[in-house]
């Protein structure tokens, strides 16, 4: 029932910041070879992404794997979606192995001051269609529909940071626009546990990106 | 569709070409490693067999590393037959390299490199991965490929579990893969995200009363619960060989399949030591000794021997086994003589097994499992005449002479080979002993005989003349 864990796992990584705009970006490096970044809205003091580089065994240069925030939309869909940003117009082909298509259910997940929110979009279905539990032997909301069209486990790291299980009473259910948006109230452990995080990332330094510099220097 | 399925199910019986070995299947030995007189297509040898089991079991255990073992014989003993006994006995799960002795001449890389490359093909790594999947049944396949036959195909693909169903784009190169494995609707599959690989499971229970052709291997399976996309711990086995080309070159997986992999850097195989270390320590890996079998091996030089002296005492190093069928011989590259034609510091290091000359009955024995596996039918007289060609010859040309005798037997359109046949083709192709003879009668009907005798031993220089005396046994080139 503690994120003390979690603290010290983020002191325990080299950090850096930069500030770019109005988002201070922060690169934790772990012992263990991990990499973590994030965004923090630098009025807000609230996270809109988080993505983890975990290391992989063989070869290869290993992918960013997205656990808050939306994905950088790519203009040419063609290009390697789970290869991330990046080499995009040099792959316009088929290049790509598998990928879902783009009227697939797409599951985005965003922090917000009291609540945690995913959005699935492309979900046409009615609302009482969704079924979205929370289960606790899981440590994960799991949502399912009647008619057998979707399904997902989505897991809650925030919640696991902190040693608490999901709670059905926190769950709440909206559709509108094609869009099945789940809100999970923020306990006050976690509320309490970002402040922290927040007061660690005080200390550390941060240099301004050179692109607003460069803006800086243009605008004159 | 029914018409698809039908040309799908035609059974197709492998046909593999028969080998000098293919008839091994392992040492033929029991649980307590007694060798059985006839087992698994070994026959006779039985303290080499059971000292190759001792073996066979040490590297099961994966214990120690760097051990030597020398098969050493006369020729046609079945030193090759004991190591093919000993891969087939270790299973596909151990790597067995297998490489004679004279391949490390290559003008593409060094000695040592061929060396190293083989030592290195020998070690087994299991690597545990966890990988992305994706799992499901197939709802609805389309592919579309231009009316012009050449260009981009398209290709989409719905998949369901039990939960969801989904779509899938399907990019060229996955789509010749569904192709390939002819992907059906109803079919369960899982395609694996990162290298795109294709695998049919079997076909959902849902399809089972569906009206069409199967063959019996159809295999039906539930369809898959729960998500479509998992992660999933893959073992991949691989050779440590195999992690060097990746990691040494820039187009990776590609030069695998090319086989142009050239020389690999001490660094990079120093690197990948130590990773593989690590992992181990991490409990990702395993590492997995395997056997590397160098066959004639006193065609290898000093040079070798040395290195083979050092690599031996790596912690990574395979259990090595090498068979030679020479005496007291000159170690290739110098002008001493040594048992083998081996040092004496790398024989100390070794331990030797001796194969012995077959006795008539189990020369006998082996000609029958041979006319066994070429599919030969011989009458019991003929066989008893070709074991006697056999004692008084070779095995070796005796086992030629099955099948050309069965094929003569073929040509008068009998079932059986007979006697007739046997001495036919005993006087159509001549063994050593008589055209070596036929040589010394006529030598000087042939081309350039008359070098032989003055201009020979001219051409060696000053003490050539008494060293070719000495090698007089062994056939092995002059070192330069």
């Amino acid at each position: 029932m503690s994120y003390q864990n979690w603290i010290n796992y983020l002191k325990s990584a080299e950090k850096n910041s930069i500030v770019s705009g109005r988002i201070r970006k922060v690169l934790y490096k772990f012992a263990d070879g991990q990499q973590m970044s994030e965004e923090y809205n630098m009025d807000t003091g609230i996270v809109q992404r988080r993505a983890w580089r975990k290391c992989k065994q063989l070869m290869g240069e290993p992918e960013w794997e997205i656990e808050l925030g939306e994905e950088p939309r790519q203009l040419n869909w063609s290009a390697n979606k789970t290869n991330g940003a990046g080499d995009s117009d040099a792959m316009a082909g088929a290049e790509f192995t598998v990928r879902e298509s783009n009227t697939a259910p797409l599951l985005t997940k965003r922090i917000t001051k009291k609540n945690i929110e995913w959005r699935i979009r492309n979900m046409p279905y009615p609302l009482d269609v969704y079924n979205v539990k929370a289960q606790a032997e899981k440590r994960a909301i799991v949502v399912s529909t009647s008619n057998k069209k979707y399904y997902k486990v989505i897991p809650v790291p925030e919640l696991d940071r902190c040693g608490v299980p999901p709670q059905q009473s926190s769950i709440t259910v909206h559709h509108q626009f094609n869009t099945l948006i789940i809100t999970y109230s923020k306990p006050d452990i976690i509320c309490e546990m970002e402040a922290q995080v927040l007061m660690l990332l005080k200390d550390v330094e941060t240099e301004t990106s050179m692109d607003d510099l460069l803006k800086g220097l243009m605008a004159k | 569709m029914a018409e698809a399925e039908k040309i799908e199910v035609r059974d197709i019986t492998r046909i593999e070409r028969i080998g000098a070995h293919s008839h091994i299947r392992g040492l033929g030995l029991d649980d307590v490693l007694e060798a059985r007189a006839v087992s698994q297509g070994m026959v006779g040898q039985k303290d080499a067999r059971r000292a190759a089991g001792v073996v066979t079991q040490m590297v099961r255990e994966g214990k120690i590393a760097g051990r030597c073992i020398l098969l050493a014989g006369e020729p046609s003993t079945g030193k090759t037959a004991i190591a093919v006994g000993m891969a087939q006995a270790l299973g596909t799960e151990t790597p067995f390299t297998s490489m004679s002795g004279s391949e490390i001449y290559s003008l593409e890389m060094s000695k040592t490199e061929a060396l190293s490359q083989a030592l290195r093909k020998s070690i087994g790594v299991r690597i545990k991965e966890e990988t992305e999947i994706i799992e499901g049944e197939v709802v609805e396949i389309q592919i579309e490929r231009p009316a012009t036959g050449t260009g981009q195909k398209m290709g989409k693909v719905t998949l369901k579990t039990t939960e969801m169903e989904t779509n899938y784009d399907l990019g060229n190169k996955i789509i010749e893969c569904f192709m390939k494995e002819k992907i059906h609707a109803g079919d369960v599959i899982t395609i694996d995200k990162a290298s795109g690989k294709v695998n049919k499971l079997g076909r959902s229970f849902t399809r089972a009363r569906d009206y069409d052709a199967t063959g019996a291997q159809a295999r039906f399976v539930q369809c898959p619960e729960g998500e479509l996309q998992k992660r999933k711990e893959v073992v991949h086995t691989v050779t440590l060989h195999e992690i060097d080309v990746i990691n040494s070159r820039t187009h990776g997986f590609l030069a695998l399949f090319s086989g142009d992999t050239g020389e690999i850097k001490q660094e990079v195989r120093d690197q990948i030591n130590n990773k593989v270390l690590e992992w181990r320590e991490e409990g990702k890996a395993e590492i997995n000794p395997g056997v590397l079998f160098i066959d004639e091996v006193h065609m290898l030089d000093i040079e070798c021997f040395s290195f083979l002296n050092r690599a031996l005492e790596s912690d990574m190093a395979p259990v090595v086994v090498m068979a030679t069928n020479r005496g007291i011989t000159r170690i290739r590259g110098t002008n001493y003589r040594s048992p083998h034609g081996i040092p004496i510091d790398l024989l100390d290091r070794m331990i030797i097994i001796r194969t012995v000359a077959y006795s008539e009955k189990e020369v006998k024995e082996i000609l029958k499992i041979r006319c066994e596996e070429e599919d030969c039918v011989m009458h019991p007289d003929a066989l008893t005449i070709l074991t006697r060609i056999a004692t008084d010859t070779s095995l070796r040309y005796a086992i030629q002479l099955i099948t050309t005798a069965n094929l003569v037997c073929r040509r008068r359109k009998a079932a059986e080979v007979n006697t007739e046949d046997v001495k036919k083709v005993y006087s159509l192709f001549l063994d050593e002993n008589r055209s070596s003879k036929i040589l010394k009668e006529y030598q000087d009907d042939y081309m350039f005989s008359e070098i032989t005798e003055h201009d020979g031993d001219e051409s060696v220089a000053g003490g050539g003349a008494k060293r070719r005396m000495e090698s007089s046994g062994d056939a092995q080139p002059m070192e330069h």
